[in-house]
């Protein structure tokens, strides 16, 4: 898996906001991770845990929200939400033509910044 | 205090990737990112396109693994500009190791770069890397469950070659459902059955890489 290369692009992003925004330290980091995405926050856990160290970031905790896997079936007409990992048809009519609109979410929403 | 950020983590990977867009477009070249399973024939097909098009085409590569040059010189030793990325671990190409061996390509000569991917049926989907078009091989040995067990490879890819057709009479494997699967995960996808060994059906997705650059 690829969480390594995602918590270093996280570190990065959440290392500027701080620095444009004129503070030193970060605390608590909020993210959202749909649960299509691919990332297992248990790695990106460890993965930012590793990379901390050393930064501004150092003692920043990642706080992870998982997003589940909802769309619209564009067969019969109707909305879904679903708490499997990666959808492969309708849940409901068990259809192959749907457009997801959450579950592939790889977010920062908020930090906290000293 | 409390900073509210709107950042999508893979920002940073997307600007790189249409910084590398934009510098093959300047520079004229048709990009294809290349994905498949371990051992589906990427470089195989490499080897046979390029056979196949006998310089008509300027072409050159990128090979991505995980450690290792094999693939590489395999691409060298048929005359052809090639780099070889080391990901030292990580199972996909992003568009910043792309972005660091543009020089060592004669981008200004090229028609068509071949970006052949990590071996991996699933991370490198998620990346961009600058592409024109994202394309995937399927081996028949692979099984016919495929799509619907990875559908995101098959949905990002604008076509998908089924490889490894010589084998069909060896194995049980549906390729009708590999092509109804496909399509109804991605409709407008183009498929080319092939193989890289007997050259079978090479013709056809030759062809096509012609009319897509000229
Ligand atoms: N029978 C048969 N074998 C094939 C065909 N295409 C490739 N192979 C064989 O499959 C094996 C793997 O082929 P490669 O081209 O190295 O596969 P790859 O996708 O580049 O592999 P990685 O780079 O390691 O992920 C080799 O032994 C090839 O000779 C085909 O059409 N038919
Ligand atoms: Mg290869
Ligand atoms: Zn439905």
């Amino acid at each position: 898996m690829h969480e390594v290369s995602i918590a270093q692009s996280l570190l990065e992003i959440a290392i500027n906001n701080c620095k444009n925004n004129g503070f030193s330290r970060i605390g608590n980091i909020k993210v959202l991770i749909g649960k299509a995405s691919g990332v297992m926050p248990d790695a990106l856990f460890f993965a930012f845990d590793g990379l901390k160290a050393d930064t501004i970031a150092s003692e920043a905790t990642l706080e992870i929200e998982e997003v589940p896997v909802s769309g619209f079936c564009n067969l019969c007409n109707k909305d879904f939400t679903t708490d499997e990992k990666f959808i492969l048809a309708c849940p409901h009519c068990d259809g192959l033509s749907y457009t997801l609109n959450s579950g592939r979410e790889l977010n920062i929403t908020e930090m906290e910044v000293f | 205090m409390k900073l509210k950020v709107a950042s999508k983590i893979l920002d940073a990977n997307d600007r790189i990737a249409q910084e590398n867009k934009n510098i093959f477009k300047e520079k004229g070249v048709y990009v294809i990112n290349l994905m498949s399973s371990p051992g589906a024939g990427k470089t195989s097909l490499l080897e046979t396109t390029i056979r196949n098009l006998g310089g008509k085409i300027k072409v050159g590569v990128i090979e991505g693994d995980i450690t290792g040059t094999d693939d590489a010189a395999r691409i060298d030793s048929l005359g052809i500009p090639v780099v070889q990325i080391n990901t030292g671990g990580a199972c996909h190409l992003d568009a910043n190791m792309i972005n660091e061996v543009l020089n060592d390509l004669p981008l200004d000569e090229l028609d068509v770069l071949f970006i052949e991917n990590v071996g991996n049926l699933v991370c490198p989907a998620e990346f961009k890397v600058g592409e024109n078009m994202k394309v995937m091989i399927l081996s028949i040995t692979e099984g016919h469950d495929k799509p619907l067990k990875y559908p995101l490879m098959f949905q990002e890819s604008s076509a998908l070659i089924i490889n490894k057709i010589d084998l069909k009479s060896f194995l049980d494997v549906d390729v009708e459902k590999i092509k109804k699967d496909a399509a109804s995960l991605n409709q407008p996808i183009k498929i080319f059955e092939v193989s890289c060994k007997t050259g079978e059906g090479i013709d056809n997705w030759v062809k096509w890489i012609q009319t897509l650059i000229s």
